[in-house]
């Protein structure tokens, strides 16, 4: 009884074991969708994930792919514009496998699914690129140009079961030896901007200098107008006064101004040459002299 | 016979009674692994994370934060997405160390771009990004935080292209990260990755190192065109101030004047008035004394010389020149 159940343990164990060598099943995850080869012919694609039968190995056989959007990134590579110019471009492409069986019987890989990609993006990019001015495809172009390069990468991937969704231009830059031009046109620029600045502030500060002066000089002068005004009354007032004054009797203001001055003008190097005949002398002949001059 | 019968039941007791020891902890270990290995369905998904879970590989349901149980491996497996962690990726420099103080290693290649006006400009930003929908972030998409980088640099690229230098560096800051942020979004949506962009923001806008010298020295030619002003200003605030102080001074100085040269008119004519009154009381000898009086002080002071005038007048010139006794005695 024990033996017989030993036995037909072993045996349980044995078919398990022998299933899940042969595994007539395979698992798909939600990423996953397969090609199914039957003797090397193509019978089925598979989209739907999750558990599916299918007979042993060697007679049937699973190619997985992955059904997530894939992405390749190119190398930056020298593009020449329009004008002549070299752009370096860094583009890089979102792609699906939209159709595993044509995938695998045409590019087998995602890599050299990866060079096909490249070598016709690459090709687009250059022919568009070629239409445009350097600085077009930097301001204004690139969304356009990126939209042609899709559509006719696109086109052309369906051929080996992909969908391009996006080619996108990442990088647009200079080669080094270009660069060291525009760094040298940004220096020149700044300096003409600096010496502008500087000179508009000379200008600006020599003017407001000036006005300064000139605002000086005519209150100065102003006021010194007013002034001769004031002093010009003044002295007139004071002409009008003394007029007013000696006019009461002008004879005797000449004599007394006259002697104000003699005594304010004489001094010890003046040298007074008389004669006898002066009136302030008339004493000095005669002491009865003063009575002649009656 | 006889002996034999008893060893032999002896042997099988005993074999028994081992036997059944051995075979319950067989059943007890096969049921213990058994039950460790439904245990291993027993999983916890963080307050930030939700839980994904696929059923032999395809997807079957998401699960809210929790204790949660699933078939095991290899029947139902999970993956926990942190849904509510915001990202960060940083472009243009890779933070080595955070610091204080932190250090930071430079990607030129990812900062240099070409502006709308053909200059290049040097801009460093991070980008900041969550995941929105978690089944198209790991279903749809793969390498999604790759993604991410590109389209920002590709979108952060066009926006800079489209404007010029002055514009990036200063005042057009706020509009490229706005514009940035939405261009990415627009990429990322278009590839139905489940990203949601939060921002994109400029760490360090400049330019490039090669002409840093020559940008610096705009900024500070604009702060001499200011200072220079700023000193004509200044020296307006002084001179005009002087000036009006000057013209102040020289009206108070006229009006001095004026008011001195009336007053002494005054004076002198109230003087003269005053000595005409009493001069015409006796005119001649008032005449008289202030004749002598004032020849009193002249007199004395200067050198006279008295000639004869029955003399020629012409014989004063023997005498010349005239000299002093004081001269002479020098």
């Amino acid at each position: 009884m024990s033996r017989k159940r030993l036995t037909q343990l072993t045996m349980v164990l044995i078919i398990i074991a022998v299933v899940v060598i042969i595994r007539p099943w395979y698992i798909l995850d939600e990423t996953e969708q397969a090609v199914i080869l039957q003797l090397g012919k193509p019978i089925a694609t598979i989209k739907e994930s999750g558990l599916h039968l299918k007979l042993p190995y060697p007679l049937q056989v699973v190619y997985k792919f992955d059904k997530r959007l894939l992405e390749y990134d190119s190398p930056p590579e020298e593009v020449i514009t329009e004008d002549k110019k070299t752009l370096l471009i860094d583009y890089y492409a979102r792609w699906k496998i939209v159709d595993p069986l044509l995938f695998l019987q045409t590019v087998v890989s995602e890599a050299r699914a990866m060079v096909r990609i490249d070598d016709i993006a690459y090709s687009e990019l250059r022919t568009e690129v070629g239409k445009v001015e350097l600085m077009d495809i930097v301001a204004t172009e690139r969304g356009q140009i990126m939209e042609r390069v899709t559509a006719k990468t696109n086109l052309k991937a369906q051929d080996f079961g992909v969908e391009v969704v996006d080619v996108r231009i990442k990088r647009a830059d200079l080669p080094s030896q270009n660069e060291e031009a525009v760094f040298q046109r940004m220096q020149t620029e700044r300096e003409q901007q600096a010496k502008q600045y500087r000179s508009e502030g000379e200008e600006e500060a020599t003017k407001v200098q000036a006005a300064a002066d000139r605002e000086k000089a005519l209150i100065l002068a102003e006021a010194r107008k007013e002034a001769q005004i004031i002093r010009g009354e003044g002295e007139a007032e004071a002409l009008k006064i003394y007029a007013e004054a000696y006019n009461q009797d002008p004879e005797f203001f000449a004599f007394l101004r006259t002697m104000e001055m003699y005594e304010k003008s004489f001094t010890e190097k003046d040298t007074l040459i008389l004669t006898p005949e002066s009136e302030i002398l008339n004493y000095l002949k005669s002491p009865r002299q003063s009575a002649t001059r009656d | 016979m006889f002996y034999d019968e008893p060893e032999g039941k002896v042997i099988n007791l005993h074999d028994s009674k081992i036997t059944r020891f051995f075979k319950r902890l067989g059943y007890l270990i096969i049921v213990i692994v058994i039950a460790i290995y439904f245990l291993t369905g027993i999983y916890v998904v963080g307050p930030d994370e939700v839980g994904m879970v696929r059923t032999l590989g395809k997807f079957s349901r998401q699960v809210p934060p929790g204790l949660h149980y699933h078939l095991p491996y290899p029947f139902q497996t999970v993956v926990k997405p942190k849904v509510t962690e915001l990202r960060r990726i940083e472009i243009g420099f890779r933070t080595l160390y955070p610091g204080p103080p932190p250090h930071h290693q430079l990607f030129p290649e990812e900062s240099l771009m070409l502006t709308g006006d053909e200059n290049i400009v040097d801009c460093q930003y991070i980008v900041q990004y969550r995941i929105s929908d978690p089944y198209a972030y790991l279903f749809l998409i793969r390498d999604a935080e790759n993604a991410v980088r590109n389209a920002a640099e590709a979108a952060m690229r066009e926006v800079v292209g489209k404007k010029g230098i002055d514009e990036v560096l200063t005042v057009g800051r706020s509009d490229v990260q706005q514009e940035a942020r939405s261009l990415t979004q627009e990429i990322l949506d278009s590839y139905q990755s489940g990203i949601d962009v939060v921002a994109v923001q400029l760490q360090d806008v400049q330019p490039p190192q090669e002409v840093a010298a020559a940008f610096r020295d705009v900024a500070s030619a604009r702060e001499d065109r200011a200072r220079f002003i700023n000193q004509a200003q200044a020296y307006r605030n002084q001179v005009v101030p002087q000036a009006r102080g000057e013209a102040a001074k020289i009206l108070e100085e006229a009006q001095a004047f004026q008011a001195t040269v009336i007053k002494e008119a005054e004076g002198e004519a109230a003087r003269f008035l005053r000595v005409l009154s009493e001069y015409q009381l006796n005119p001649d000898i008032s005449r008289e004394r202030i004749f002598l009086e004032t020849m009193e002080t002249v007199w004395p002071q200067v050198n006279k010389f008295i000639f004869d005038s029955q003399e020629n007048n012409e014989s004063v010139l023997k005498f010349l020149p005239l000299v002093t006794r004081e001269a002479e005695d020098e």
